[in-house]
C-alpha cells in the first residue's frame, strides 16, 4: 500500500513537473516555510501549526490523556508558561526555561505543592538555546549568545545581559538555537540552514562550538540542516543529536535523523543527501549518498525531533540507565500527523540502535492537536519532566515499582 | 488515481485547519468592556478612522493576541500602544482579540487610487505569494492580519519597516517576505489591499 502512494505520488510530481509551465523568472520567493514546494503539490494546503498567544489554562489541560509505561505517571508540573521550551537547572535548584516566538526567558521556582513562574527576560529574538553553569544562565538567540551572571541570586532584578559571541548569521528562517555545554566545557549550537532546501551559504547548516569566553569559534559538524536537539552520552562523551528534515518530498519521505559524531568535520549530506540514501530531486544530482555520515537512526517522516537526552537518573529501573529520549514536537508537512511523542532509544554496545520505542503520547488525539511534547529534562530524584510549548506547560513522569 | 490521492490531501488538509484554529476560552463581552478605552483611535467596533491607525475588526485572534503581546514586551513599539499594553494582563488580551474578531470589518477606500497601481499592485500579490499566509481574498488567519480593506497608510508604514527591518514579526516571515519590494512595489501592494473589500 506505501509502494502503491509512493509510486502514485513520484507519477504525481513527474506529471506536475510535465505539464505546468515554468515559473516566470522573476516569480518571488514564497515564504520560508512553502519554499521547496514542487509544482504537483501547490494545491496543498498543509500549513505549520499556529503558536496559540497564550497558555493553556490549568484545568483545561487533559493530562490524563499523556499515555506512559505501566508503573509510570505523567502529571501537570508546571503551567502559565507561554511558548516553555529548553529547561536547564541552576546549581541553586531553579529550572531556567526558554521560549521560541514568545521571546521570554522564565525562572521556575519549585514551591513543593506548587510551582512560581518569574520571566526574567522579554522581547527577545526567539531565545531558544539556554544553558547554566558556574551561576551564569547563557542564552541564544537568532545571532547572538549573551550571560546572565550570578542571575539565581536576582530573579527579580536580574542583570544585564553581557554578549558572549554576536557575529552569528541574522537569518530568521532556522534562525534559533539549541545551547548546551559540551564535556570539553565548550558551548555548543546549531547555525540552521535558512531555508527548507538550498545550497546554504557556507557559513550555515553546522553544529559550532565556541569557548565561554567567546573565543575559538569552529565548526563540528557540517551538512546539518537543522539540528535543535543534542546530549553527550554519560560514558563514551560521544555528542548525539537529531535532526530535522526538508519538507514538500511527500508524507513518507524523507526521515528526520538521528546522528552521532565522533569527530569534527564529518558531513551529514544536507542539501545533497537526505536519511542517508535518499538524493535531494533537485540538488541531489551528481552527488552519492555513500559521501555522507549514514544516519545512527532514521526517527520518521515529519516527526520534528527536537530534545536529546540520556537518562541518568535513579527512579526509573535500572534498565533505563543511558537510554535516549527523544522529545519529537510533530508534524505539519503531512496529511496524517506523526509525532506529538516522546521516543525512547537503548543503544546496543557501541554507538548502534538496538531499539527504538513509545516513551510518552497521547499529544495527538486522532487528527487533533492539544499539546506538543518538545524537550525534556530530568529532575535530581530522577524523574523526567516534559516541556510543551503549544499548551505552555510542563508535565513531570515519576516511576514507582 | 491522481485526483484521487490530490483529493484525500485536500480533505485531510482542510481539517487539519479547521481543528487548527481552537483558541483559549475568552469572553467578547468582556472584550466589549475592555476595548471601551481603544475606541476614540480603533472605532467603536474595531472599524477606525483615523489614517495610520489599522481597523481590528474582523482581525484573527491570534493576530490581535501577538501584537498585544509584542507592544507589551516591547518588540513592537508605538508611542500610543506601548504603555496601553504595559497594563494588559493575558487575560484581557485574549478578550480583546476575541471581541475585534467577532466584528464585522467596513471598507476604508484610499483618499484617492490609481487604477494603474491597483493592477500592478495584484499581479505583485501573486508574484509573492502573499495568499499562502494571509488567505485568497487577504482575510487572514491564525497570526497573520486581515489585510483586504486596511487602511492604506498605516500598511505602507508597516510594509516599509519590514522592507528597512525595523518592524518586528513574529517569525520572519514578513521581513523576508518584505526584501525584495521596491517602495514602488509596496504603493502599488497597498493600492490593491486597501481597495479589496474586508
Amino acid at each position: 500500500m506505501r509502494r502503491i502512494i509512493l509510486a502514485s505520488l513520484a507519477v504525481a510530481v513527474a506529471v506536475g513537473l510535465a505539464l505546468v509551465p515554468l515559473a516566470p523568472a522573476q516569480q518571488a520567493a514564497p515564504p520560508p516555510w512553502k519554499q521547496g514546494q514542487p509544482p504537483s503539490m501547490a494545491d496543498s494546503t498543509l500549513a505549520p501549526v499556529a503558536q496559540p498567544p497564550a497558555p493553556t489554562p490549568a484545568g483545561e489541560i487533559p493530562v490524563d490523556k499523556i499515555k506512559v509505561p505501566p508503573g509510570f505517571k505523567a502529571s501537570l508540573w508546571a503551567h502559565g508558561i507561554n511558548n516553555a521550551r529548553v529547561m536547564t537547572w541552576g546549581d541553586k535548584g531553579t529550572l531556567f526555561v526558554s521560549s521560541r516566538v514568545a521571546g521570554n526567558v522564565y525562572a521556575v521556582l519549585d514551591k513543593g505543592s506548587e510551582r512560581e513562574v518569574k520571566t526574567i527576560a522579554k522581547g527577545l529574538n526567539l531565545p531558544n538555546g539556554i544553558a547554566f553553569k558556574d551561576g551564569t544562565l547563557y542564552i541564544a538567540e537568532v545571532s547572538r549568545i549573551t550571560k546572565m551572571v550570578g542571575i539565581e541570586d536576582k530573579l527579580d532584578n536580574p542583570p544585564t545581559m553581557e554578549v558572549v559571541y554576536d557575529t552569528l548569521p541574522r537569518d530568521l528562517p532556522h534562525g534559533w538555537k539549541y545551547l548546551a555545554f559540551g564535556p570539553d566545557g565548550k558551548l555548543y549550537f546549531n547555525i540552521g540552514a535558512p531555508c527548507n532546501i538550498c545550497i546554504p551559504p557556507d557559513t550555515h547548516a553546522n553544529i559550532s562550538r565556541v569557548n565561554p569566553d567567546g573565543t575559538g569559534f569552529e565548526y563540528v559538524a557540517r551538512g546539518v540542516r537543522n539540528s535543535v536537539g543534542f546530549d553527550w552520552h554519560p560514558q563514551t562523551k560521544l555528542l548525539f543529536f537529531t535532526t530535522h528534515a526538508r519538507d514538500w518530498m511527500g508524507d513518507d519521505s524523507p526521515s528526520d535523523r538521528l546522528d552521532t559524531a565522533p569527530r569534527k568535520g564529518l558531513n551529514f549530506g544536507f542539501p545533497y543527501c537526505h536519511q542517508g540514501d535518499l538524493l535531494d530531486p533537485e540538488f541531489g544530482k551528481g552527488r552519492t549518498c555513500a559521501d555522507y555520515v549514514q544516519p545512527l537512526l532514521k526517527t520518521g517522516p515529519h516527526v520534528a525531533g527536537n530534545g536529546v537526552q540520556f537518562y541518568t537518573g535513579a527512579m526509573f529501573p535500572a534498565e533505563y540507565q543511558n537510554r535516549m529520549f527523544l522529545a519529537q514536537r510533530g508534524s505539519w508537512n503531512r496529511t496524517q500527523k506523526s509525532g506529538y511523542r516522546v521516543m525512547m532509544v537503548t543503544l546496543g554496545s557501541g554507538p548502534v540502535v538496538s531499539k527504538y520505542e513509545v516513551f510518552a503520547e497521547g499529544w495527538l488525539q486522532g487528527d487533533k492537536i492539544w499539546g506538543r511534547p518538545v524537550y525534556t529534562q530530568q529532575m535530581k530524584d530522577g524523574s523526567l519532566l516534559v516541556a510543551d510549548d503549544y499548551a505552555g506547560a510542563i508535565y513531570r513522569i515519576t516511576y514507582q515499582k | 488515481m491522481i485526483g484521487r490521492l490530490r483529493i484525500a490531501v485536500l480533505f485531510a488538509v482542510s481539517l487539519t485547519i479547521v481543528l487548527g484554529t481552537d483558541a483559549g476560552a475568552a469572553d467578547v463581552e468582556a472584550g466589549r468592556k475592555k476595548a471601551a478605552p481603544c475606541a476614540a483611535c480603533h472605532g467603536p467596533d474595531g472599524n477606525a478612522t483615523i489614517p495610520g491607525t489599522p481597523s481590528l475588526a474582523g482581525q484573527p485572534v491570534y493576530f490581535t493576541h501577538w501584537q498585544l503581546i509584542k507592544f507589551r514586551d516591547g518588540r513592537r513599539k508605538d508611542p500610543q500602544m506601548s504603555p496601553f499594553a504595559q497594563n494588559l494582563s493575558d487575560t484581557d488580551m485574549a478578550d480583546l482579540a476575541a471581541y475585534y474578531e467577532a466584528q464585522q470589518p467596513r471598507p476604508r477606500p484610499p483618499a484617492s487610487t490609481d487604477p494603474a497601481k491597483v493592477a500592478t499592485g495584484k499581479q505583485l500579490a501573486d508574484l509573492h505569494h502573499c495568499s499562502s499566509c494571509h488567505r485568497p481574498g487577504f482575510t487572514g488567519q491564525q497570526q497573520a492580519a486581515r489585510l483586504a480593506g486596511q487602511d492604506s497608510d498605516y500598511l505602507l508604514k508597516l510594509l516599509r519597516g519590514f522592507k528597512a527591518k525595523t518592524a518586528s514579526d513574529l517569525d520572519g516571515t514578513m521581513t523576508v517576505a518584505a526584501q525584495p519590494l521596491s517602495d514602488e512595489d509596496i504603493q502599488s501592494l497597498v493600492q490593491y489591499l486597501a481597495t479589496l473589500g474586508p
